[in-house]
């Protein structure tokens, strides 16, 4: 048959009464969406603009990639993330087709052309268009019901909700009775070459084996074609109400801000909080905007949840639960009585129990940052003196001695008794600083890590030199704890510091320092470049300045810390240094990014609760499963809490950082 | 009827600081030190607070007795929660009859029902002015309070003392000194401090409250006790006793 | 010179501290010949009366007003007596009744006081009483102006006098009962559930770290060492997280702060967050097996070797002494 001749007549069989109340009805629905949706977002409006919004090509792309292209779908929860996809996609082309159909119908209007006589739906064009829909509509069947049958599990981490039932339901009845509409038109339309649908045609043909005729068919696809519009134009109105609405507050979100990096916490300077009286998140409208989209496009799948460690080690904290109890208090913003963010609706408790591992962040396939907003509630505690104990006297000796220990500056060189160690005043023209913390200044274990590596240093010949006594805490504690202007006074003496001395490039054994001195230090006016140790030993290794004997052949397991393989992407370089030193690595099962956290991270390092109630009990059992004798560990809190961890098991399981193994077969080759 | 919580305060150094002794023997170095409120000050502050979020109609006010300087920690104070503070200004520092004497005359003018203030300044470490000001005032008085159950007209105090945990039963008006375990005060932020400059701080002289200062305890000397380790290594247990006995006045 | 040494009892018997105190006050009083009383409170004290006769005159107070130590009503008492007897320096023992009761009495009696004395010498006619400041980072010499003196002295500044081969006399002292203030109450003392003081209180605290393998161990050898000085025990996270001591007594940045006279390591590391709890202690002493612990560098005194034959040694020959 020729190609030309393939069509159909779009809203054929509808007369022009129907085809009126349908107009209407879907004009109803369309305000009802509107009205609905004018709801949500005229308390969005309520929040705080902010500066960093996309330009219209980053939109562009964004929408491409994350929302289109479901990058942020990650590879957690493989089963669901493609039947997701398969439901978007399908439901995103069946879109832009009745889009499509609506544009053909307009144009044929306007053209003047008989019913039989479309514009440019039909063809080739109608011979592809087809077939695409129709597997799109088995897409969405497909993504339903694996959504639907996946409620028989009982998977206590997604919260289900009754509404579901009615989207999930609404949807596959649309894909199901889109096909059986299909079929009816094709019977009662005859159309020409109905194999292009080849979905419709088999319902068709299923149709007409059990009896209906053209005349029957009539019927029966004007009632079927009601039942379908009155359903999608039933859901659409239901977009802004239901749990669909994460597909615009999520895509809004995705596409309308560049994804946040890692490690990185919103700034709020005093000048600001002495103009605006605020501090932190007390309420909602203290959010940014963005933020309040934010708790909108949570669909509460509780992927957050699985990642988090604390959640893991039982402590009251779920991240999905926090986005929706902040969710949950959307109808109040703008009461003046809503009860207070922190304390309130999310308990101090559940607040002081995150370790700031940044895993929630980087699983949401929405975009939803629920450290930002437990950050922020924490902020909003110190800010309101409801913070004491250990972390109220941890803050107070960071701010006053620039340590979290309180002890004397006079003893930050204390560690480099014996050994060569310049300080900028010594060796002016260094190539790069050792950024020592305060760890390996005043923890005698994680010394051994600071001398390690000047012994490292020195083999290689690099020219480095130290910030001496005047080295500070980076802060990255108090920020993370909410303590902003205890970060920013300490951040302001290290900037000034390093100015003085035309810092660029900084080296440090320290994940924490290493991601405060590079994300968090741009805010006090700081921008260098920042390596981690396990980076700076991999390179000087290739470039070979460091000449090592591979003979110490141990065989070792290697925690990777949070902040180094996680919020900062280095998995490959520790291996890389390990391996130059012989060792071989028997991976524990939750390695490089999906590391466990060690519990240390998030301020929770002063926090300290009993062995049985510590965040990241769990990643001990695991290293003490899998047998190592050795345990390769690469950041001073990592140490510290697989260290004293791992004391209360066996005591024979030595735990050195990466460095010390690395100048073990230093030695050995002279 | 107001329930009026004094809190009297002192600005000492920073516990972690290191003290040195001045080259002129007669004042601390002060040159590095940062200064805080007196940690059982503070206790007294959060319990003041712990009691107006108790009961009704308590106003806290803090009083510091110093310099222009003082009023960091008055507003560190206010901070956390206190109502209103008062800076008495007078030299620093000044004997503890003499801060009671302030003191008294203060409580004279403004009635309040209770005077809870730490138990010792981590500087002096006399632990008299609460005493002294109780007994010039001729209150009851219950030091080194761990906790304290008020009711209308008085409290009971659990005190901590040498044999045990001692229980007291008090009338207001009353002094109560604290001790360590009375509470963990909360943390004063800089945003705190900030809203805390609306509260006023209330200046008042030595003349306003016709005190004349008569110095009890006049300081001649301080001698540094060495803070360096010795870091010496013994051989045997009887070596260890005696530097024991040589060194500390344990024995 | 009249010194009037305020008596602290247990109802039986003179506490060790006020014995000491009698001695500091010979010492005072011998200078001019002037002399030694001890003034005895309580309701019934002629027990504690007669064993303080043992070191020389004594006044007895006794009424059932006074049964229990309320400074309200003691220190009114003794200011009285210091008086009506013409007392030039009112003494004590440093204690938390001491500070309660003669604080006030200094507060009664015109604030020339000094507390926590520790010596004293003659200058010019002056007395220069020395005391400790700043948690005893520096002695601090003092000159009184006023009298009487008021003062509070460490047990360890003097040593008990002799016991006297005939006793002093013991003379009543009239209590005029209604005059005394009554706001306030005695409701009862709670001993503590451990015999030993607080870890934060103490002046000498003996803690054990990961040297020790068992609770009895901990038991036997940290309390046995900290029973001899009447000091606390305390504990390292490290035995703590094992299960082998309570919560309560660890020491370090996020268990308890102390700063005792004398700090004894006893199998511990020296991790920072335990130095942390206890860095401003007076004195360190360290004994660990391992040479290359960090507590050493931050200790005075340190012993490398066992601590289940250093601990027990210590015990044994301290117990001697």
């Amino acid at each position: 048959m020729p190609i030309e001749t393939l069509t159909r007549e779009i809203f054929g069989n509808i007369g022009p009464v129907p085809k009126a109340i349908f107009y209407a009805t879907a004009t109803v629905a369309g305000l009802v969406a509107a009205a609905t949706a004018w709801k949500r977002i005229r308390r969005w409006k309520l929040g705080r603009p902010e500066d960093s919004r996309n330009s219209l090509g980053q939109v562009l792309r964004a929408v491409a990639g994350r929302v289109l292209g479901q990058a942020t779908l990650g590879k957690t929860r493989p089963a669901a993330s493609a039947a997701h996809r398969c439901l978007f996609v399908g439901f995103a082309v069946l879109t832009l087709g009745t889009v499509l159909i609506a544009v053909e119908h307009v144009a044929s209007l306007i053209a003047g052309r008989a019913s039989d006589d479309p514009v440019f739906h039909k063809g080739l064009y109608y011979a592809i268009y087809e077939p695409v829909m129709d597997l799109a509509g088995l897409a969405v069947l497909l993504g339903t019901g694996w959504f639907l049958l996946r409620r028989r599990r009982a998977d206590s981490s997604i919260e289900h909700r009754t509404s579901d039932w009615f989207v999930l339901g609404g949807l596959l009845f649309l894909a199901a009775s889109g096909f059986l509409v299909e079929g009816l038109r094709i019977i009662e339309a005859d159309s020409p070459g109905r194999w292009v649908s080849f979905v419709g045609a088999t319902v068709a043909g299923l149709l007409e084996a059990i009896g209906v005729t053209r005349t029957s068919a009539v019927l029966l696809h004007q009632v079927n074609w009601w039942l379908h519009a009155v359903v999608a134009l039933g859901l659409l109105a239901a977009v802004p109400s239901t749990r669909l609405w994460h597909a615009v507050a999520g895509g809004l979100l995705l596409s309308g801000h560049p994804q946040r990096t890692l490690g990185t916490l919103t700034s709020v300077t005093i000048e600001e909080v002495e103009a605006t009286g605020i501090y932190g998140t007390g309420q909602l409208t203290h959010l940014a905007i963005r933020q309040l989209v934010s708790l909108e496009a949570c669909v509460s799948c509780g992927r957050c949840q699985d990642e988090c460690p604390a959640h893991a080690a039982g402590k009251p904290l779920s991240p999905r639960n926090v986005v929706q109890d902040l969710a949950a208090q959307l109808p109040e913003i703008f009461s003046d009585n809503a009860p207070v963010l922190a304390g309130e609706v999310v308990s101090e408790e559940t607040l002081w129990s995150c370790t700031a591992c940044s895993a929630c962040v980087e699983v949401c396939p929405l975009g939803v940052d629920p450290l930002e907003l437990i950050v922020g509630m924490r902020r909003h505690l110190v800010g309101t003196a409801a913070v004491r104990g250990s972390a109220a006297s941890t803050l107070g000796k960071l701010g006053r001695s620039g340590n979290p220990w309180g002890l004397p500056a006079d003893q930050r060189m204390d560690w480099a008794e014996g050994l060569e160690v310049p300080t900028v005043d010594e060796q002016p023209d260094f190539d790069v600083l050792y950024w020592v913390g305060c760890a390996a200044a005043y923890d005698r274990s994680s010394r051994r890590t600071a001398r390690a590596m000047v012994r490292l240093l020195h083999a290689a010949n690099v020219r480095f030199a130290v910030l001496g006594e005047r080295e500070r805490c980076t802060g990255e504690s108090a920020r993370r704890m909410g303590e902003e202007f205890v970060f920013a006074e300490l951040a302001a003496a290290n900037v000034a510091e390093l100015s003085r001395h035309e810092v660029t490039r900084i080296v440090t054994h320290c994940p924490h320092c290493l991601n405060s001195l590079k994300h968090d230090y741009p805010d006090a006016g700081g921008h260098y470049e920042v390596v981690h140790h396990s980076e700076f030993l991999a390179e000087l290794v290739d470039q070979g300045r460091l000449v090592v004997d591979q003979s110490n052949g141990q065989a070792v397991t290697f925690h990777d810390p949070c902040y180094l393989a996680r919020v900062n992407g280095i998995v490959d370089a520790p291996r890389e240094v390990l391996r130059a030193s012989g060792a071989t690595i028997d991976e524990l099962p939750r390695n490089g990014c999906r590391t466990a956290c060690c519990g240390g991270g998030g301020g929770r390092m002063w926090l300290d609760d009993g062995p049985d109630e510590r965040v990241g009990r769990d990643r001990i059992d695991e290293i003490t499963e899998a047998g190592a004798e050795t345990v390769v560990v690469s950041c001073p809190f990592c140490r510290t809490m697989i260290g004293d961890g791992l004391a209360t098991q066996t005591a024979s399981v030595n735990v050195v950082d990466l460095a010390e193994v690395l100048v073990e077969s230093l030695e050995e080759s002279g | 009827m107001s329930f009026l919580v004094l809190v009297p305060t002192k600005r000492v150094p920073d516990t972690d600081g290191v003290i040195r002794v001045a080259p002129d023997g007669l004042n601390v170095d002060s040159s590095h030190l940062s200064f805080v409120i007196n940690p059982f000050d503070a206790i007294a502050v959060e319990e003041a607070l712990r009691l107006q979020e108790r009961r009704d109609d308590v106003e806290v006010v803090v009083v510091g007795i110093g310099g222009e300087a003082y009023e960091d920690e008055l507003r560190s104070a206010l901070a956390m929660g206190a109502d209103r503070a008062i800076r008495v200004d007078a030299p620093e520092p000044l004997d503890p009859w003499n801060v009671s004497s302030i003191l008294a005359e203060l409580a004279r003018r403004l009635e309040p029902q209770l005077v809870l203030m730490g138990k010792q300044a981590v500087d002096d470490d006399s632990a008299q002015a609460g005493q002294f000001l109780a007994a010039r005032l001729g209150w009851p008085q219950a030091t080194f309070a761990s906790r304290i159950d008020d009711s209308d007209h008085g409290a009971q105090v659990a005190r901590e003392t040498d044999h045990g945990i001692e229980t007291v039963s008090i009338t207001f008006p009353a002094v109560i000194t604290t001790d360590l375990r009375l509470n963990e005060p909360r943390y004063a932020s800089l945003p705190g401090i900030l809203a805390a400059r609306k509260k006023p701080i209330e200046e008042i002289t030595l003349e306003e409250l016709e005190i004349e200062i008569e110095p009890r305890v006049e300081l001649v000397g301080l001698e540094q006790v060495s803070s360096r380790r010795a870091g010496q290594q013994l051989d045997t247990v009887t070596q260890l006793l005696e530097c024991l006995r040589n060194n500390t006045d344990l024995f | 010179m009249h010194v009037l040494v305020l008596a602290e009892h247990d109802g039986k018997r003179l506490r060790a501290g006020t014995a000491a105190a009698l001695g500091f006050a010979r010492d005072l009083a011998e200078h001019d010949g002037g002399t030694v009383t001890c003034l005895v409170l309580g309701e019934h004290v002629d027990d504690v009366a007669n064993d303080a006769a043992d070191y020389g005159e004594v006044l007895m107070g006794a009424h059932a007003v006074l049964a229990d130590p309320l400074a309200e009503r003691w220190a009114e008492v003794t200011a009285g007596v210091v008086r009506s007897e013409s007392v030039d320096i009112l003494l004590g023992a440093s204690s938390t009744f001491a500070r309660d009761v003669l604080g006030r009495a200094g507060g009664l009696l015109g604030g020339a006081m000094a507390s926590d004395v520790t010596g004293f010498r003659r200058d010019e006619g002056r007395l220069i009483w020395q005391r400790p400041m700043y948690a005893g980072a520096v002695t601090a010499s003092v000159v009184l102006h006023g009298r009487p003196l008021v003062i509070t002295v460490r047990p360890t500044a003097a040593e008990a006098p002799q016991p006297r081969l005939q006793p002093g006399s013991i003379t009543p002292v009239e209590i005029d009962a209604d005059r005394l203030p009554s706001s306030t109450g005695y409701l009862g003392l709670d001993g503590r559930p451990s015999h030993r003081p607080d870890v934060t209180e103490a002046r000498v605290v003996v803690s054990g770290g990961r040297g020790l393998k068992t609770t009895d161990d901990f038991e036997r050898l940290v309390g046995g060492l900290a029973d001899v000085f009447d000091g606390a025990t305390g504990s390292s996270r490290a035995l703590v997280d094992a299960g082998l001591t309570r919560n309560d007594l660890q020491v370090g940045q996020t268990g308890k702060v102390v700063a005792p006279e004398l700090y004894i390591a006893v199998g511990i590391s020296g991790a920072v967050q335990h130095l942390a709890g206890m860095k401003n202690s007076r004195t360190i002493v360290a004994i660990n097996s391992d040479p290359h612990a960090p507590i050493f560098e931050v200790a005075d005194y340190g012993i490398v070797g066992d601590l289940y034959d250093i601990v027990p040694e210590m015990i044994q020959q301290l117990d001697a002494d």
